[in-house]
C-alpha cells in the first residue's frame, strides 16, 4: 500500500529520531511510505497569527504536490501540520475564489481529493488487520502509559476530526493492543504550551507542570504522545519546569512509534532511542520488555 | 485611567469588523462561559474568551486590542471545541492579534509577536523551518529590545537560559546545522508578498484612529 508522507520541518531536525522510526514502523506493518517531492513548511500556529491569506495558501501548496502526484491519502504524524493542513483543506473548499487565487500561484494545483491522516489513524487500521496481533512478539507488560494527544490532534470546531474531540480514544486502544496498560486522566488533550516555552515559559511550565502532575497522581510511568512539538516540551523542559513546580518524579516521554516498534520486536538500536532528554531506557530495562529471553 | 464611552455605531463597526476577519458569529455568544472553564491561559492571566468576546460586542476597542488574552492565547482552541454556539474564541484572538498590529498598537507580550513574525518571515524566505536560523532572528530580536529598554538582567537570564537549551539539544544531537530549503520557495515567496500588499490594503480600508 502506498502512502504519501509529509513529514514537515521539526521531523527534519530537532525531532529527526520521530521520521526514522516513522518509516521503520511502517515498513514493518507493509505501509510503502512516499515522502511528497519538494513540500515546504505548513505555517504551523504561526502564520494564523501573522496573515489570514498565508496560514491558508501555505499548507496548500503541499496539499496540490500530493494531489497532482496522484495519492489519496496523506499522512502527516506532527499534530501541527496536520492541523494546519486540515484547516486549510476547510477553508478552500469553503471559498471558492480564495482557491482560484492561491492556485494562480501554484504550479501544483490544490483540487481537494486528498485525504489527510494522523499516525494514529494509519497505525489503528494496519492493527486491525488480521494477522498483526501474532506480530506482536514484545508485548509491553510493566507500562502504564499517560496517552497524550495534545490540543493540535483534536483541533475541531467546523473542521471534522476522526476521533472524540474531549476523549480520544485512539491511542489508548493502540497502546492497548501493544500490550501496555492506560489509564483515564483529564489532561489527555491539554495544551503543553508550544512555543510558549520559549517566548513565555513561565505560562508554559505551569501548564506543562499540570500534565506531569495528573500523569503522576494516577500513577503512570511514561508518556506517550505523537506530536514532536509536545515530545520536546515535555521532554526537554522536563527538569526545568518540575523543579520550578517542586516534582520530584521524572518520566520518560515516548513517541507512539517506539512503543509501537518494541511491540513488534524491533531492535532497540535501530529505533535511534538515544535523543531524549529523560531517560528512556531504565524503564525498558526495569520492564524486561525488549528480553528476547522472556518471550514465549 | 481610560474612560470609555459606549457609541453605538462605533460598536457595531468594529463588532462586524472582528466578526468577518475571524468569520466567527461573535453575537450568538450567550456568556455560559464553558470557553472560561476551558481556557488554558485563562487561570495564569485571570482574564478568558467570554469576557473578551463581550468587550468587542459592547465596542470598547482599546481594551479589545490591548488585552493579555490577545497575545498570550497559546491558540489550543479549547474554546471552540467547548462553546454551544460554535465561536472559535481562538481564531478571534488571531483577528485581534492581527487587528492591533494594524493599528501599530506595542503587543502587550512583544516575544510573542516576535517569535511568530521570525518564524514566519523564516519559513516563507526558505520554503521550510530553519530551528536555528528563526530561533537567532528571534533572539536577536527580543535581546534588542531588552537592551534598548536597559534591562540587563533580562538580557542576560535569556541568554543563559537559551544557551543551556542549545548545548542540552547539542548534547542529544537534536540541532541540525544543514539549511532546509524548499527548491519551490518562490511561490512560497510570492505568497508572502502578495499578503504583505493585501496588509497595506487593508490598513487604508479601515484607517488608524
Amino acid at each position: 500500500m502506498d502512502l504519501a508522507y509529509y513529514p514537515g520541518c521539526s521531523l527534519h531536525q530537532s525531532s529527526q529520531f520521530y521520521d526514522h522510526q516513522t518509516r521503520l514502523v511502517f515498513s514493518t506493518l507493509g505501509i510503502d511510505l512516499k515522502e511528497i517531492n519538494d513540500w515546504s513548511c505548513c505555517g504551523a500556529t504561526s502564520a494564523g497569527k501573522f496573515d489570514d491569506f498565508l496560514a491558508v495558501a501555505l499548507p496548500a501548496r503541499n496539499l496540490g504536490i500530493a494531489e497532482t502526484s496522484g495519492y489519496h491519502e496523506m499522512v502527516v504524524p506532527c499534530s501541527g501540520c496536520y492541523s494546519s493542513l486540515l484547516m486549510s483543506q476547510v477553508r478552500l473548499k469553503e471559498n471558492p475564489s480564495l482557491l482560484s487565487e492561491i492556485n494562480r500561484d501554484l504550479t501544483a494545483k490544490v483540487d481537494g481529493s486528498l485525504k489527510l491522516l494522523t499516525i494514529l489513524e494509519v497505525l489503528l487500521r494496519a492493527t486491525a488487520e488480521a494477522g498483526v496481533k501474532e506480530r506482536v512478539v514484545h508485548p509491553l507488560k510493566g507500562l502504564k502509559a499517560a496517552c497524550y494527544y495534545g490540543c493540535m490532534t483534536r483541533f475541531a470546531y467546523d473542521v471534522p476530526v476522526s476521533d472524540n474531540v474531549e476523549n480520544p480514544r485512539g491511542m489508548e486502544t493502540l497502546v492497548e493492543f501493544f500490550g501496555a496498560e492506560t489509564m483515564d486522566w483529564s489532561y489527555k488533550t491539554a495544551c503543553c504550551g508550544a512555543s510558549a516555552a520559549i517566548n513565555d515559559p513561565d505560562t508554559a511550565f505551569r501548564l506543562m507542570a499540570k500534565i506531569m502532575k495528573d500523569a503522576l497522581a494516577r500513577k503512570a510511568n511514561c508518556i506517550v504522545t505523537t506530536c514532536p512539538m509536545c515530545q520536546l516540551n515535555l521532554d526537554a523542559y522536563q527538569e526545568r519546569f518540575c523543579n520550578a513546580h517542586g516534582i520530584y518524579e521524572r518520566l520518560p516521554v515516548y513517541f507512539i512509534t517506539e512503543l509501537a516498534g518494541l511491540a513488534l520486536g524491533l531492535p532497540i538500536e535501530s529505533l535511534n532511542m538515544k535523543q531524549h532528554f529523560v531517560d528512556v531506557t531504565g524503564l525498558i530495562n526495569e520492564t524486561r520488555i525488549a528480553d528476547d529471553t522472556l518471550t514465549p | 485611567m481610560d474612560v470609555w464611552t459606549y457609541d453605538p455605531a462605533d460598536a457595531k463597526q468594529f463588532a462586524i469588523e472582528v466578526m468577518e476577519r475571524s468569520n466567527q458569529n461573535i453575537f450568538a455568544c450567550y456568556q455560559c462561559r464553558r470557553c472560561a472553564s476551558g481556557c488554558t491561559v485563562g487561570e495564569e492571566i485571570g482574564f478568558t474568551p467570554d469576557r473578551l468576546i463581550r468587550m468587542v460586542i459592547t465596542g470598547n476597542r482599546k481594551a479589545a486590542l490591548e488585552n493579555a488574552l490577545v497575545w498570550q492565547c497559546v491558540s489550543c482552541y479549547t474554546c471552540g471545541t467547548r462553546c454551544p454556539n460554535n465561536i472559535q474564541g481562538g481564531r478571534i484572538t488571531e483577528t485581534l492579534k492581527k487587528m492591533s498590529r494594524e493599528e501599530s498598537i506595542t503587543p502587550r507580550s512583544p516575544t510573542i509577536a516576535y517569535f511568530h513574525d521570525s518564524f514566519v518571515t523564516g519559513c516563507t524566505r526558505w520554503g521550510r523551518v530553519n530551528e536555528i536560523q528563526f530561533m537567532g532572528a528571534y533572539e536577536i530580536k527580543s535581546i534588542a529590545k531588552n537592551l534598548v529598554n536597559l534591562h540587563f538582567t533580562d538580557v542576560w537570564k535569556e541568554i543563559r537560559e537559551q544557551s543551556l537549551l542549545l548545548k542540552a539539544l547539542f548534547k542529544q544531537r537534536r540541532i541540525h546545522l544543514k539549511l532546509q530549503t524548499a527548491k519551490g520557495r518562490n511561490e512560497v515567496r510570492a505568497f508572502y508578498k502578495k499578503a504583505m500588499q493585501k496588509k497595506t490594503k487593508s490598513r487604508n480600508v479601515f484607517p488608524q484612529r
